[in-house]
């Protein structure tokens, strides 16, 4: 027979006060991996977000002068004028970036990685109103402006077909199959935008190639959005390494917002840990409080494996792995209902965020519990081996 | 074998001290079987705490096979217990959650001392316990878990075994068969000390150590 199983048979005999002693390591792991999981959760919501804001950088003639947007955020001025990026910079603007991208994440794919969406603005007259036309690459903008719906009707196919903002659409008196002259060529409306509450409302959008041509000019760009496609890509250095590489842009990077979202995120996991390690350190004390009642109930037992030769050592060693036992059940116990509270939890504090169980946390979970219950468990041992064995029978 | 020399014991200090023992001195020789007598209060159960190491004395000797024990630290005692001496109490003091055979396997785990199951077996065989081998102490009676305590005792081979009130819990006739136990084991060759209140039980010893007021008043030969 080996000490373990001695220490095993005791459990059994005693299951309701080991459970008991289990609870207080149950609810502080539990807290831990709740917040965790939740913390997660919401991280992967805002990164969601985060990917709605559209560009990462924003590359603009050196001097420009004509208010431009994205989504909610104003990214400069920009003027219409003869000042223009050449197209072909867009090779060396996509160098730039995927390389920088590529030295940062080493799980870049290969091939492309950055959306690049050149734009050309004009402002023209449409049905007697001044209205900017934005020549795009259909398919690069969309990725970009995820947030863009169509409301009717569709989104840009071919190559002369047209979407138009929703504002526009309305003072205008634009619908679907109507045919716009662009200069020298004419679009057909394939469909009308959701409102965005941006700058894109007022706008008509056209593929940039046919926008070029009819305006004869070819090979000229208004603007470069930018997605970098993951977040903690350098944005900056990339913004600089384009700004000093290639004269006549100003590149931005548009990561403040994302910055300020992501320290607030940072702020909250880290409220939230430290919540979690009060209750670890409340939980503790339970087991200790536990374990010595434990003590104090089992002082005959002790003394009784004292008189037949246990070592202090040995009754220590008894208690570590009656403690490793509170710990592996606290940990599985605490993870499970950890992950309970965040599906609970987790959506009403961020709302629409879906929680996934984090297998990760698991050996966490269990590593966390048996060091709080080691930890708890070495005062009442050391109390345990103080005791002597006339004095464990004369209290009876 | 055991020399007390001069033992003494006191409870407490100044004007609360309570002297349990006072001067006691006796040999134990091997293979001897002491039965030590008194009223309640005489100070025989400290005077075998004392000799097992289970409590310290105040003054005094105790050598056991040429070896001081009073001056041993808790954790040199532990060896004394692992293998030269061993208990029986008059409580039994079996661990509840064990089986008859695992509680005799006890002494031989904390020493580190494996494959030793069919040793314990066949000390719980020859005191008629076979078949209760696989029960747990609260499936057996008084007198069975002592005789449960008692191959407990008898597992690591000890020296001697001190036996504290063994019948005091029993009837007179579960009394009367652990007694004979005891006088099987001392015609084996055991040493024994036994403390006791009764006089019956402390004749089946070739010698009665009397104790009063922690002094010991007188030595009869059986």
């Amino acid at each position: 027979m080996r000490l373990y199983q001695v220490v095993f048979k005791d459990i059994l005999r005693r299951k309701k006060r080991v459970l008991y002693a289990a609870l207080g390591v149950i609810i502080a792991t539990m807290t831990v991996v709740g917040v965790l999981t939740i913390a997660l959760a919401g991280q992967a919501r805002i990164y969601d977000q985060l990917e709605k804001y559209g560009a990462n950088l924003s590359i603009v003639p050196a001097t420009r002068s004509l208010d431009t947007g994205l989504g909610d955020l104003t990214l400069g001025t920009v003027t219409v004028g003869d000042n223009y990026i050449s197209a072909n910079r867009l090779p060396q603007i996509r160098k730039i970036t995927d390389d920088l991208i590529r030295q940062y994440r080493d799980d870049a794919p290969n091939g492309n990685i950055a959306t690049i969406a050149p734009q050309l603005l004009i402002q023209a007259e449409v049905k007697g109103t001044s209205v900017i036309l934005a020549g795009i690459e259909p398919q690069e903008e969309l990725a970009i402006k995820s947030w863009w719906q169509v409301s009717r009707g569709e989104f840009i196919k071919g190559d002369n077909q047209a979407v138009v903002g929703s504002i526009a659409a309305d003072l205008l008196k634009i619908n679907i199959g109507d045919n716009i002259p662009v200069n020298q060529a004419n679009v057909t409306v394939s469909g009308i935008l959701d409102a965005t509450g941006s700058g894109d409302d007022y706008r008509i959008f056209v593929p940039l190639a046919l926008l070029q041509q009819s305006f004869n000019k070819e090979g000229m760009i208004s603007t470069v959005d930018i997605r970098a496609l993951c977040n903690g890509c350098p944005v900056e250095l990339i913004a600089a390494a384009i700004n000093k590489d290639i004269p006549g842009v100003r590149a931005v990077a548009v990561k403040q917002v994302a910055a300020t979202e992501m320290g607030m995120l940072d702020k909250i996991n880290k409220l939230m840990i430290a919540l979690g390690g009060i209750t670890l350190i409340v939980g503790m004390f339970g087991v200790v409080n536990t374990l010595l009642t434990s003590v104090h109930e089992r002082i005959k037992d002790i003394g009784i494996m004292r008189a037949v030769g246990a070592s202090r050592n040995q009754i220590i060693k008894a208690f570590v792995i009656e403690a490793l036992i509170i710990g592996i059940i606290g940990g599985l116990t605490g993870y499970a209902a950890g992950t309970l509270l965040a599906y609970v939890i987790g959506p009403l504090i961020f709302e629409g965020t879906t929680i996934n169980l984090v297998p990760l946390y698991l050996p966490i979970a269990i590593g966390l519990a048996v060091v709080i219950a080691i930890l708890a468990t070495l005062y009442p041992a050391y109390h345990a081996t103080k005791i002597r064995v006339a004095d464990s029978f004369r209290s009876l | 074998m055991l020399e007390i020399k001069r033992v003494s014991k006191i409870y407490g200090h100044g004007s609360a001290a309570v002297t349990a023992l006072n001067d006691v001195s006796f040999e134990v020789k091997k293979g001897e079987f002491i039965a030590i007598m008194g009223p309640s209060g005489s100070g025989k159960s400290t005077l075998l705490n004392i000799i097992g190491g289970l409590d310290r004395l105040s003054k005094g000797e105790i050598i056991l096979d040429g070896q001081r024990l009073d001056n041993l630290t808790e954790d040199e005692l532990v060896n004394i217990r692992r293998g030269k001496i061993s208990y029986v109490f008059q409580q039994y003091h079996l661990l509840p959650s064990l089986t008859a055979l695992e509680n005799v396997l006890l002494p031989l785990t904390f020493a580190g001392i494996k494959d030793k199951d069919l040793r314990a077996l066949e000390l719980l065989e020859g005191m008629g316990l076979g078949k209760r081998a696989q029960h747990k102490p609260n499936a057996l009676s008084g007198g069975e878990q002592q005789r449960v305590a008692i191959a407990r005792a008898l597992v690591n081979d000890p020296l001697l075994t001190l036996a504290d009130e063994p019948t005091g819990n029993m009837d007179q006739k579960t009394g009367k068969e652990i007694l004979d136990l005891f006088g099987q084991l001392n015609s084996e060759g055991r040493s024994i000390i036994m403390v006791t209140h009764n006089r019956e039980a402390a004749e089946r010893a070739k010698k009665i150590i009397i104790l009063q007021d922690g002094q010991i008043v007188d030595q009869i030969l059986n």
